[in-house]
């Protein structure tokens, strides 16, 4: 469905709502409040699937800083108090919507307000805007439908020709077209993000692109990376920043036309080195073609294109790659190494609305998967290898600080997912809030590591039938008996429930032939195309590699 | 400054607006588009963005400040707003700082 999108300022937001609906969501359903009715929009909301953009000006919401703008005196807390009656009428309008963005508010780069004594607490312009702003995130922050975005960086962006008096007077347009360029960019990668389409793994070059130099020809020893040189440095900071994008849960991986074992020892041994092969999800080294390397590292890693960016520092191979692998996120890359780093977190393509603690943790999972891995290849068969592995699996209905990463999970799941539902974690609470609905949880472990929240079902009962709402799973643990595991505890759920069927219906996406497949193979019978049925008098057994723990009384005794 | 170079600079401001546009009705890049008249794709607020994204890029060429934005000259069908070619021939006019 496409994007619906309701501005509401207390300014001419036409410009936003054209660049919008004509440039960067090509195809949304865009409208605008009648001008400056923001507080007769926020007591009314459009419809509930809708996301609203309330864009403010700070003198026109909040009075007491209107007098301190005309350099009456500040009076910080009735100003405050001001700003949290703003804030609850807008938790109170999110309540009726999909998502609200409210940008913070900001000051024209000519207001000086006192000069040197802008920032000074009690006196200034600039520091009352400022703790204006953090209350209004802190009053907004547990509302998780509801994100404050930086407008300040909207305005740097445009510089000098952030606002321009002339289109102030002559339209009410506070803000440049630059402003609201940015401003859109941010607004579309935040939807997209919330449709859980933002991107998780990058694919990273390596000569001119992690290090300066050719490996092949210079030898680890002869790199330049890191030190005194300004260039080097360069290299080395760029290192850092991809290593911070996986304390974000975005995955790393190698894609390189050189020798492996040449290229995998500086990796291992330059001490400049920010990123070690344990920051790896991947690697593709040899003298193959790009393109077929990364179609190879994506299934390997059971991720799809769309998932992941291409970043190299040669135009060929980027234009090769894009072509070749619909889908991949190639961006433009400047020749100049002072500039990598900046123009990495210039990217909007992984902004997500939440940070998990499975995100923080993704990046130590990629040396226990390939210690997990070469145990497998040690084992004699699959089943010997699954018990070695000693599964656990916790399995709980919903919980508050579980909400977030299920919500995460329920929107990114592509491959096992019966039904590929997309709701926003407040939907998904109230979804679930349903006496009729359960929701569970499963968090999978073993001796390797944690894998934390990977996986959902979602029961809807209604005349002594459970219907599988939601079937998901991470496909970092398919194919380890979670999957049968999730329908044993299905099945144990309807019988405890009374229910004398479970029923999964299918809805076959571009992406989830696996669950299809699963589902096949599964033991459920296919009574019409894509539909499968469990008879509940028969308990679904439980495989014998997984302990299941269940904390909170979902499932019988009987069926444990 | 050279017509090459106003036309330039006219191209940049339609960009700038085309962006605002939908694909259908954004303004091409040729002299004989028509800005302001019968025909013109451009409403009011369409016409103060193009016209202000002109003046800033004006103002950078020629090292000062440049107003084109005049009611009655912006309201004129026949004036030097009328298409593309006619408002870079009309800037070619500007005195350089």
């Amino acid at each position: 469905m496409a994007d619906r999108v309701h501005l509401v300022a207390d300014f001419n937001a036409e410009s936003l709502a054209r660049l919008l609906a004509n440039s960067v969501l090509v195809g949304a359903d865009v409208t605008t409040s009648p001008y400056g009715q923001v507080y007769q929009t926020l007591s009314a909301p459009p419809e509930p699937d809708w996301s609203v953009v309330i864009w403010t000006q700070p003198a026109a919401v909040v009075e007491h800083f209107r007098r301190a703008l005309d350099f009456e005196p500040v009076d910080l807390e009735r100003a405050l108090d001001e700003v949290r009656a703003y804030a609850e009428a807008i938790r109170r309008f999110a309540a009726g919507v999909r998502n609200v963005f409210v940008p913070t508010w900001t000051l024209p780069p000519f207001e000086r307000g006192y000069g040197m004594l802008d920032f000074r607490s009690g006196v200034g312009l600039a520091h009352l805007l400022a703790r204006m702003n953090l209350t209004l995130a802190e009053a907004l922050r547990d509302d998780p439908s509801v994100f404050v975005l930086d407008a300040q960086r909207w305005m740097n962006a445009a510089g000098a020709r952030a606002v321009s008096p002339k289109l102030w007077y002559a339209s009410k347009t506070p803000f440049s077209p630059t402003v609201f360029e940015h401003a859109a960019a941010d607004i579309a990668a935040a939807l997209a993000g919330l449709r859980g389409a933002a991107r998780r793994l990058v694919i990273l070059d390596l000569d001119n692109l992690l290090w300066d130099g050719v490996v092949g020809e210079l030898g680890w020893e002869g790199l330049n990376l890191g030190g005194h040189d300004f260039v080097g440095e360069a290299f080395a900071d760029f290192q850092r920043a991809l290593k911070g994008l996986t304390r974000r849960g975005i995955q790393l991986a190698v894609v390189s036309k050189n020798d492996e074992a040449v290229a995998l020892e500086a990796i291992d041994r330059h001490p400049e080195m920010q990123l070690r092969r344990a920051d790896l999800a991947g690697w593709r080294i040899n003298w193959l073609d790009k393109a077929q390397n990364i179609v190879e590292l994506l299934a390997d890693l059971k991720l799809g294109a769309e998932s992941a960016v291409f970043i190299d520092d040669s135009a060929i191979e980027r234009g090769r790659v894009r072509e070749a692998v619909p889908g991949i996120l190639v961006p433009d890359w400047p020749e100049d190494p002072t500039r990598f780093r900046e123009t990495l977190n210039s990217l909007r393509c992984f902004d997500t609305p939440f940070l998990t603690n499975e995100d923080r943790a993704r990046s130590g999972m990629y040396a226990a998967e390939r210690d997990r891995q070469a145990t497998f290849a040690a084992a004699t068969s699959l089943e010997e290898w699954l018990s070695s592995l000693n599964l656990t699996i916790g399995v709980e209905t919903l919980t508050p600080p579980s909400l977030e990463r299920a919500a995460q999970l329920l929107n990114k799941t592509n491959q096992m997912n019966l039904s590929t539902r997309r709701l926003t974690a407040v939907e998904l609470e109230a979804w679930a809030d349903d006496p009729r609905h359960t929701l569970l949880t499963f968090r999978v472990a073993d001796r390797f590591g944690d894998y934390g929240l990977t996986a959902i079902v979602g029961l809807t009962f209604a005349d002594r039938v459970g219907h599988l709402t939601d079937y998901l799973l991470s496909c970092r643990v398919m194919g380890r008996r979670v999957e049968e595991t999730m329908l044993h505890v299905a099945v144990a759920r309807c019988r405890a429930q009374g229910a004398r069927q479970l029923i999964a219906d299918f809805r076959s996406t571009p992406r989830n032939a696996p669950c299809l497949d699963f589902l096949r193979r599964s033991g459920l019978r296919e009574i019409e195309t894509h539909r499968f049925v469990w008879d509940a008098a028969v308990p679904y057994e439980r495989p014998r590699s997984v302990a299941l723990h269940d904390g909170s009384d979902l499932v019988t005794p009987a069926d444990r | 400054m050279e017509r090459d170079q106003t036309l330039r600079l006219v191209f940049e401001a339609i960009d700038q607006v085309n962006q605002q546009l939908p694909a259908a009705k954004r303004l091409a890049k040729r002299p004989d588009t028509v800005i302001v008249g019968p025909g013109g794709p451009l409403d009011s607020l369409g016409i103060v963005t193009f016209v202000i994204a002109l003046e800033e890029k004006l103002g950078d060429a020629l090292s000062r400040s440049v107003q084109l934005l005049d009611e009655s000259v912006l309201s004129d069908a026949e004036g030097p707003f009328h298409t593309v070619g006619s408002l870079a021939q009309y800037l070619v006019t500007l005195p350089v700082a």
